[in-house]
């Protein structure tokens, strides 16, 4: 999903790494992500928390917790 | 039946979910309109968000900063549609130094950026689009924020709502002989994608917010674009027929207490 809003190789999207500053993922993407996970899988992510998410880990803890928290 | 059954609007400024112009367009639609969006400057964005409304709406993309851009409007709205009834203007940018309390070091260049995308781009939209707007009957709409006084770090973006207010006079004086009315509502405080870039500490909506909250007489929900939607919806319906060159004030009525 991250290749598909962004074009950055799905091979260079790893856990670790922090959104914006390793993959440069902007801020009007990180908005379109948001959209498509809802869109996808049903998961919302409001925008304030969009902010606060930096590393692909946080945004996979925040998919986890939407999808057990139901 | 709603208020805008059998209208066609063309809504400029879709971000994002809270974008007030996403609310207008969804409750344009609940109301009977037609609406084809406006993108820019990510199509693919605007397009997974048309999705999200009540019904299918066009998406076409659009800078109101290129000429280019602006002379093709007409044509590629008129793919949709033949005539237009309303348009929303929703549109402002300034560059992170024309913001946030470096009023006084702020260069020209990034004042241009500011004003040419928040205060002419009222002009470029509304005339580009003027073939197809509905004479008379045809209604604009553009959202503003209190631009009588001076607010901290709003800076620039204050200047070029003060323009724009005098730009939506001055369309409503040239286009009133054909019957086309020009209006702007004055929007409180909300928490969008635009208002957190205001501050420097990104909680610019916060900020004013708080201030909303002690002076507006009918209190101020800073997460709740309804009251917004709602104005520019009756603004671009036929029961404001008399009304032109007016700033509508939905901020719960904080510009009118001191």
């Amino acid at each position: 999903m991250i290749q598909e809003v962004s074009g950055v190789p799905a091979a260079e999207v790893t856990s670790e790494k922090s959104i914006v500053d390793d993959l440069d993922v902007d801020s009007l993407s990180m908005v379109e992500i948001g959209i498509a996970l809802e869109d996808r899988l049903g998961v919302q992510i409001a925008e304030d928390r969009l902010r606060e998410i930096s590393t692909i880990n946080d945004l996979v803890d925040h998919i986890d917790h939407s999808l057990n928290g139901r | 039946m709603g208020i805008l059954s059998g209208k066609h609007l063309l809504v400029s400024g879709v971000l994002t979910k809270s974008s007030i112009a996403f609310h207008v367009a969804g409750l344009a639609q609940e109301q009977g309109a037609d609406v084809t969006l406006t993108a820019y400057p990510r199509v693919s964005l605007v397009e997974r968000l048309a999705r999200l409304l009540p019904r299918p709406a066009a998406v076409i993309p659009l800078d109101v900063t290129d000429p280019e851009s602006l002379a093709g409007l007409a044509e590629r709205v008129g793919r949709h549609t033949g005539t237009l009834d309303g348009v929303l203007h929703s549109i402002a940018y300034a560059p992170p130094a024309a913001l946030g309390g470096n009023f006084p070091g702020t260069g020209w260049p990034d004042v241009a950026a500011t004003l040419h995308a928040s205060t002419y781009s009222l002009h470029g939209l509304v005339t580009a689009v003027l073939p197809l707007l509905r004479s008379p009957g045809g209604s604009v709409v553009g959202l503003d924020f209190d631009a009588s006084v001076a607010w901290p770090e709003y800076d620039w973006m204050g200047v070029a709502k003060s323009g724009l207010e005098s730009c939506a006079r001055y369309l409503a004086f040239y286009l009133g002989a054909q019957g086309i009315r020009v209006n702007l509502v004055a929007a409180g405080p909300l928490r969008t994608m635009a208002a957190s870039n205001i501050s420097r500490d990104g909680d610019g909506a916060g900020d004013f917010a708080a201030l909303w909250h002690r002076r507006a007489p009918l209190g101020w929900d800073e997460t709740n674009a309804d009251p917004v939607a709602r104005a520019c919806v009756a603004l671009f319906s036929d029961w404001f027929p008399a009304t032109t060159g007016e700033i509508v004030h939905v901020d719960g009525g904080a510009h009118a207490v001191g």
